[in-house]
């Protein structure tokens, strides 16, 4: 084994409250080369300000047209152990949720084949493995088959679905987040692993107005848990918040944004006028031992969200109020398989769905996926007049 | 090949009795310090949840030390967050105290629950990504250094989200959060019209731009690039390798804020540019840091309890938000992209 | 850059193995491209595909989209799949002489 390379610049990022990642690259140098040599290119990366990764790079293994990113280094002589240096996405379990001999079992196959880095998670939210030869990728991929870990998508496909705690942990999920994204994951396993579409196309599922996963802002097809009933308000833990020296006026009543909650000092005693609530949340939030979620639940979907490439960033907006989220979800799968129909026909190359939308209109994807117009989907109406016909409209 | 098309793993496989047995049936959680939470069940069962900020990039042996503690501790269970942070899952009380000892002789401290800075969602950076404009990971730990008892206590009027992407990918999509460090670049890319042909799609490349900026050449078989028009989004560069836009002299950070995800109080927000343009400064990034950090002193100081950044913008008027923070407002701050009439201010009601 | 070698020529390969220069592709490179993409022999199914990506790059310059290689070939995904083990952009596309695709974003 070489030494160590020397990283002055790194070197300066070992210490301070937050953990190091340049220790971690260290552990990893001890053992291997490639990480030895990604200290050294990166140091030269922090010498020179720039990146030196070469421009994409197109691996695979074999019956699967993604999971795996290319990637190599455009300083291979410098640094030979990453001259092939590739990333391979690993489909985490729902929720993130974790049990140690499972995992050792993936550390070990990655640690064996790979450089030992790990990223927990990618963004997008699989396990990221970083780093390995192209003659290791099978390798890799049918260890880890054996023990029960897939790959991930890459690509113009369906990117791993992704899903907050849900009823797992937590007492706010409307929804069963986690059978959710495991049922919708299991069942589009050959849009995941065989890119087919225009571009990428992400699913979140959260379980609350809170939107843990980020699923407005980073998915094109968004499940949000919501309700349609009342709150419940249990008056005794009310009570027990005000006595406490809760600021119930100040955190609760005043932040409603419909101003629908009243309270009455004398009594202690909080009412919702459930009409006017739009459920986001704050009240719960603020008093989660008071008041909860409404019985009847289900999810808005909302469909949109991507980041800003290529006409700004968009959020997802509604598109079904309400849906009952039943297991198998089969109302969720007709909608999906009826958006990436419509989307896969008329997209463009490198056209996200939201995208689709802006430049054919609301009014043609309610036709393509029949859904209904209502005024849950917009903010306000238009304010120009330019809106279309169809000849069957019109008086003819 | 072995199998192929099975997915993840379980998620139940993954565990504990007691979250299976109290699965949909928790009545409520409790805060009880910045880096512990407890989730009790309606049937009384009690859930501890302490939680720590990873550096997202970890190697196999800082997972095997937390799953050596998952197993001393959690009966071998534990999750993370989506924004890199691990979590045990702790079923006796008795074991809180100890597994923070044992997390902190790592070097990992509980945090970030509550009213605080979680952790600061990001990708690759230099470490591996062929696009960026900035470093993630230096920039994560220079600013989670510095802002760091803003993670370990409350400190906030209400939560903080840090992100950073180090281009305009956004691979972490960090278009709605508090406070969001976005990489760029500030100079047309170069053409190397040798290599277009042979690397490139061209009606793809010239398709990839926002503004239109790129059109074919068809007698050199390349492309020509409106240099007025550019507004360096780098997106021709992801489509095209022969055509590269680093320019380390001019690449660096922007920094948007008020951006949120949850719809509590205030539907969900995008963030709004606050400083265009910060250098790379590696290794520490001082005046990115700086600059941060400033940033969050200032809402930290003039928020009301419960608002969130983008809440407490809202309230003061963003006219404000430049005074009180010394931020000059340029030209780079007003929109010119496709959306921008609607952020204008067609009233003559402002703050001075 | 690493080269290989068709019938006594060198040709240049990129680290991915896709050729350099489309103008040297031909049907000796399509099949000695296929082996390395898992693929032993052409047959009269594969070579319609191929020559179909061929002609549609020289054509409009880009690779088609994976619905209209299907619609227009009348093969569905799986078919390429069964044809191609690496896929119709790893695979396909090499054999028939495209440029790279585009990777991870």
């Amino acid at each position: 084994m070489p030494e160590l390379r020397k990283t002055p610049m790194l070197d300066q990022l070992l210490d301070g409250p937050f953990p190091s990642f340049v220790k971690e690259i260290k552990k990893g140098a001890e053992k291997n080369d490639a990480c030895n040599d990604l200290l050294g290119q990166l140091e030269l990366s922090y010498e020179e300000k720039i990146t030196h990764w070469k421009h994409g790079g197109i691996v695979g293994v074999t019956g699967y047209g993604g999971g795996v990113i290319g990637r190599y280094s455009d300083v291979p002589d410098k640094f030979p152990g990453l001259t092939e240096f590739h990333t391979m996405r690993i489909n985490q379990p729902a929720g993130w949720f974790y049990k140690t001999d499972r995992l050792r079992k993936l550390l070990d196959i990655w640690e064996k084949r790979g450089s030992g880095l790990t990223n927990f998670h990618g963004a997008t939210g699989d396990i990221i493995l970083l780093g390995t030869h192209t003659d290791q990728l099978q390798a890799v991929t049918d260890d880890l088959a054996r023990e029960g870990w897939d790959l991930g998508g890459s690509g113009s496909d369906l990117r791993t679905p992704s899903a907050c705690v849900g009823p797992g942990r937590c007492e706010w999920a409307c929804i069963d987040t986690l059978d959710i994204v495991d049922t919708l994951t299991r069942r589009y396993q050959n849009e995941l692993h065989r890119p087919m579409w225009p571009y990428k196309f992400k699913i979140k599922i959260a379980g609350c107005a809170n939107d843990g996963v980020a699923s407005k802002a980073r998915a094109d097809f968004s499940i949000i848990g919501t309700w349609k009933d009342n709150i419940q308000i249990n008056r005794t833990e009310v009570v027990n918040y005000v006595n406490a020296g809760f600021d119930i006026i100040g955190q609760v009543v005043d932040k409603c944004p419909t101003k629908c909650i009243s309270y009455n000092p004398v009594t202690k005693s909080l009412s919702i006028d459930n009409s006017n609530c739009v459920r986001c949340h704050n009240c719960i939030n603020k008093m989660p031992k008071a008041l909860r979620q409404g019985k009847i639940t289900g999810a808005t979907i909302l469909i949109g969200g991507h980041a800003p490439i290529l006409q700004s960033a968009f959020m997802s907006w509604v598109i079904v109020p309400f849906m009952e989220m039943k297991p198998p979800y089969d109302e969720v799968s007709e909608l999906l398989e009826k958006i990436w129909e419509w989307w896969d026909e008329n997209g463009k190359m490198r056209e996200r769905v939201g995208e689709l939308i802006y430049r054919l209109g609301m009014r043609s994807f309610l036709q393509a996926t029949g859904l209904p117009a209502v005024p849950q989907m917009v903010l306000h109406p238009r304010t120009n007049p330019f809106y279309f016909w169809s000849k069957e409209e019109v008086n003819q | 090949m072995v199998k192929t098309d099975f997915g993840p793993p379980k998620y139940l496989d993954m565990m504990s009795d007691l979250c299976k047995r109290n699965y949909g049936k928790w009545k409520y959680h409790e805060v009880l310090d910045t880096g512990t939470l407890v989730h009790v069940a309606e049937s009384g069962e009690k859930l501890y949840t302490v939680r720590a900020a990873t550096p997202r990039l970890m190697h196999v042996d800082t997972l095997r030390a937390f799953c050596d503690l998952a197993d001393k501790y959690c009966g071998g269970f534990f999750r993370f967050t989506s924004r890199h942070s691990i979590e045990f899952l702790v079923e006796d009380e008795a074991n809180i105290e100890p597994l923070k000892a044992e997390l902190h002789a790592m070097g990992y401290t509980p945090g970030g629950v509550g009213n605080t800075i979680s952790n600061m969602l990001h990708t690759q950076g230099w470490i591996h990504c062929h696009t960026p404009a900035i470093d993630a990971s230096g920039i994560v730990k220079s600013v989670m250094d510095e802002v760091f008892e803003y993670y370990k206590e409350a400190k906030l009027p209400a939560r903080l989200r840090l992100a950073l992407a180090c281009c305009l990918n956004m691979c972490g999509a960090v278009h709605c959060s508090d406070v969001a460090i976005v990489g760029v670049h500030r100079v047309p890319p170069k053409v190397d019209d040798e290599k277009i042909s042979k690397m490139c799609e061209i009606p793809n490349v010239v398709a990839a731009c926002p503004t239109r900026a790129i059109r074919p050449e068809p007698a050199k078989k390349s492309v020509v690039v409106n240099e007025e028009r550019c507004m360096y989004c780098g997106n021709c560069y992801t489509m095209c390798p022969a055509m590269p836009i680093f320019d380390p002299k001019n690449d660096g950070a922007a920094i948007f804020v008020g951006g949120k995800v949850s719809d509590a109080r205030h539907p969900a927000m995008f963030s709004k540019l606050a400083v265009p343009y910060i250098p790379n400064e590696p290794p520490r990034w001082p005046t990115l840091v700086k600059t941060v950090r400033l940033l969050i002193d200032v809402y930290a100081k003039d928020a009301k309890e419960g608002e969130r950044y983008g809440e407490w913008i809202n309230r003061i008027g963003w006219e404000k938000f430049f005074k009180v923070t010394g931020l000059p407002f340029t030209d780079k701050h007003i929109d010119d992209y496709i959306f921008s009439v609607p952020t204008f201010r067609s009233t003559a009601t402002f703050k001075w | 850059m690493p080269f290989i070698e068709v019938n006594g020529k060198q040709l240049e390969v990129d680290e991915d193995g896709f050729i350099q220069d489309p103008e040297q592709w031909n049907e000796d490179v399509a099949r000695y491209l296929a082996k390395t993409e898992q693929v032993e022999e052409l047959t009269e199914e594969h070579w319609k595909i191929v020559n179909y990506l061929h002609d549609y790059f020289k054509k409009y310059q880009i690779a088609p989209m994976v619905r209209k290689l299907c619609k227009d070939n009348g093969v569905d995904l799986k078919r390429i799949y069964e044809l191609f083990p690496t896929g119709p952009a790893k695979g396909a596309c090499k054999i028939a002489g495209l440029p790279k695709p585009t990777g991870c974003v």
